[in-house]
Formats: C-alpha cells, structure tokens, sequence
C-alpha cells in the first residue's frame, strides 16, 4: 500500500517535472509549490532525479486543502474562460446570413454605402409612415432625423431599407398594415453613430454608509429618412394649411392577409 | 473632417505601437480624412477631430492600448462635431403633420 502510494506520488512528480519544464498554467505550479513541512517518505523506489523536488504527501487533510484550492483555482479559471468567451461573443465576427438576419429581426436592412452620385434628399413630400425599429416606434415624413439604439451592422453613409411599416398616410389615403405592411419600405441613411451626454446614476441610502456613482452614456444612431413608398404620393404639392377631415376621401384599408 | 492625431513624447511605445499598426488602417479605411501626426512636447498623447461645424473635439489618449485608441478615433469619426447635450426628443421634423394637426373641431 505504502509502495503504491509512493509509486502514485512519484508519478505525480514526474508529471509535473514534464511540464513545468513547458511553462504550466498556473493553477499546477500553485498546486505544487514547495509546501512549508515538506515530507520525504522513505520511497526506495524513487529515482534520483526527483531528490531536488519536494515531495509531497497527500494526507487527508491536506489533500483537501489542495482539493480546495485546485477547485477554487478551477473556478476561476472557468469563470474567466466564460467571461472570455463572452467578450468574444460581444465582438464576434457574423457571417454576412447572420448579419441579415439579426438586421430582419430589428427590423432594417442594409442596402449599400451611399454614392456620391445618389440624390437621395428629396424635397418634403406630404406623406408619412410609422415605422418600428427594434422595440421603438416611430412617425416619419421625408427629411426628418430619428435617434436610435446603435443599429450594429452599418456604418455612417449607409442606405437603409426600413421594412417595419405599420401605417402610410397622405392628405388623401390612410393604409393600415396588420400588423405591418408587406409592401411598404421607408428609406433611410445614417447619418451619425454618436454616444449621448452622460447620465450619472447616482444610489445613497441614508444613514447606512452606501453611496454609488456611476456613468453611463447610449449609443446612438442617427437616421435621416430619405423616402417612403408603398402609397400613392399627391402630384401638386400642400400648401401647409391643415385639411379639414370632411375633404378626405373615404379611407381604403389594406386587408393583409 | 480633419483629424489630426497629436502625441506627446511621455508615451513613447504605446503611440509607436499605434502609429505603426493601427493608423496605416485607419487612414486607408477613411480616405476623406485628413490624418496628421504631429509631435507636441510637454503633453500627453490626445486625438483631435475638427469637424465641418468649425467644432473641435479633443480625446485624451494617455496609457491606452492600440485597440482602445482605433475605437476612439472611430468614433470621432462616425460623429457630428454637434454639441452633446441631453436630447430632449428623439425625432426631429419639421413637418409635423400631413393630414392635419388634431384639435377637438376636427370630425372624422
């Protein structure tokens, strides 16, 4: 029994002789740093390049100490594998169908970068959509600025299509998507990938020592919306005056099947 | 825009370390941009963005490593040279109404 245990230790030394010459992970040279009571058994069978190690004896206790610490030392290590492996997540690389798809879910998609030779700034055209980008919803007209949630997948320069449309309206017609509208788009370019002024958030509780400061600033992203289509535009312009509902035409509802 | 990354000589490796590997990319990425290296003596190693808007924006870039600096600059690319200040709304029109503005006259 002694001999195997010598045997199991020796071996364990071997081992670890291997690959400390490698250069371990530190959780093995902790595990075997010289321990203040080193015990040398009385192992005959132990060759003679292990003398210049300590050797140590796996007692109950003592093994559970190891135990402890190799698990604690484990846990660690895991913890910082996953949050590792969470900032990577963070900032992985998405295949292009990836992309497209996480886009589709928010509700835009990307169409190219803007060239010099588009005229995409329209004038101001009497029509207007409801659009819902992410969990925000919003009523849009040609030339007008949204702020949103940093939109992951484009850069500044960016044509957008905006599929999300859950409303068209004119002076004249009112379309009515269930929930959305399948035919409609709304055109858009980024304008700015800019982060919001700080908010601080600060937490007190009175008269128990406890106080927190902590900053935070969004990002955002700028879009201006370029077009709307899916509706029937009026050829002559408004001239601004508000419209009385009785000159409306009667409103067509698109049944969406 | 114009960006001019100004280093001071306090930090010697680390804006080596960008010049040589992040900058060139940088550069080639943004060929709008207007890159200037200057050495200024006596202070700490800041990027500057001047922006169309005649808006300066200064970045103080003291011990930060190649990657935090590429983030910053990319940011002060992707901005506006606006002022930031709290938005008070997050849509900004000046047509607000096409089929008319709502007031209790108004009979559907």
């Amino acid at each position: 029994m002694a001999h195997r245990r010598c045997l199991h230790s020796a071996l364990l030394h071997g081992t670890a002789l291997i690959s400390l010459k490698k250069s371990p992970p530190l959780s093995i040279v902790n595990a075997l740093t010289p321990k203040p009571n080193p015990v040398i058994t009385t192992s005959n069978l132990e060759p003679s390049w292990f003398t210049p190690w300590f050797y140590v004896r796996h007692f109950s206790s003592r093994k559970s100490d190891d135990s402890e610490n190799e698990a604690e030392m484990e846990d660690s290590s895991d913890v910082e594998e996953e949050s590792d492996e969470m900032a990577s997540d963070m900032v992985r690389d998405y295949s292009p169908g990836e992309k497209e798809a996480e886009a589709a879910a928010i509700g835009y998609k990307v169409v190219g970068p803007l060239q010099r030779s588009d005229r995409v700034f329209k004038d101001y055209e009497p029509v207007f959509a409801v659009v819902q980008i992410g969990s925000h919803q919003f009523k849009v007209s040609n030339g007008d600025s949204i702020f949103t949630e940093r939109l992951k997948f484009c850069e500044v320069n960016d044509k957008l299509i905006l599929n999300k449309v859950l409303l068209l309206g004119s002076p004249t017609q009112t379309i009515i998507g269930r929930p959305i509208l399948p035919d409609a788009a709304v055109h858009a370019v980024v304008e700015e990938h800019a982060l919001d002024a700080k908010v601080i958030i600060f937490k007190k509780k009175r008269r128990k020592n406890y106080r927190r400061t902590k900053g935070h600033r969004q990002e955002l992203t700028k879009l201006r919306i370029t077009y709307i289509q899916g509706i029937e535009k009026p050829e002559i312009k408004t001239d601004g005056k508000p419209l009385k509902a009785a000159d409306k035409k009667p409103e067509k509802i698109a049944a969406i099947a | 825009m114009i960006m001019i990354s100004a280093n001071g000589c306090s930090m010697i490796d680390q804006r080596m370390a960008f010049m040589e590997s992040e900058l060139p990319t940088f550069k080639e990425k943004n060929p709008q941009l207007e890159v200037v290296n200057e050495l200024i003596h006596g202070q700490h190693p800041h990027l500057k963005g001047f922006y169309k808007n005649k808006n300066e924006r200064v970045v103080c870039v003291k011990n930060m490593t190649p990657e935090d600096i590429l983030l910053y600059a990319t940011r002060l690319r992707n901005a506006l040279g606006r002022k930031v200040v709290k938005l008070t709304t997050r849509h900004v029109t000046k047509h607000p109404s096409v089929q008319g503005t709502w007031t209790t006259d108004v009979k559907f």
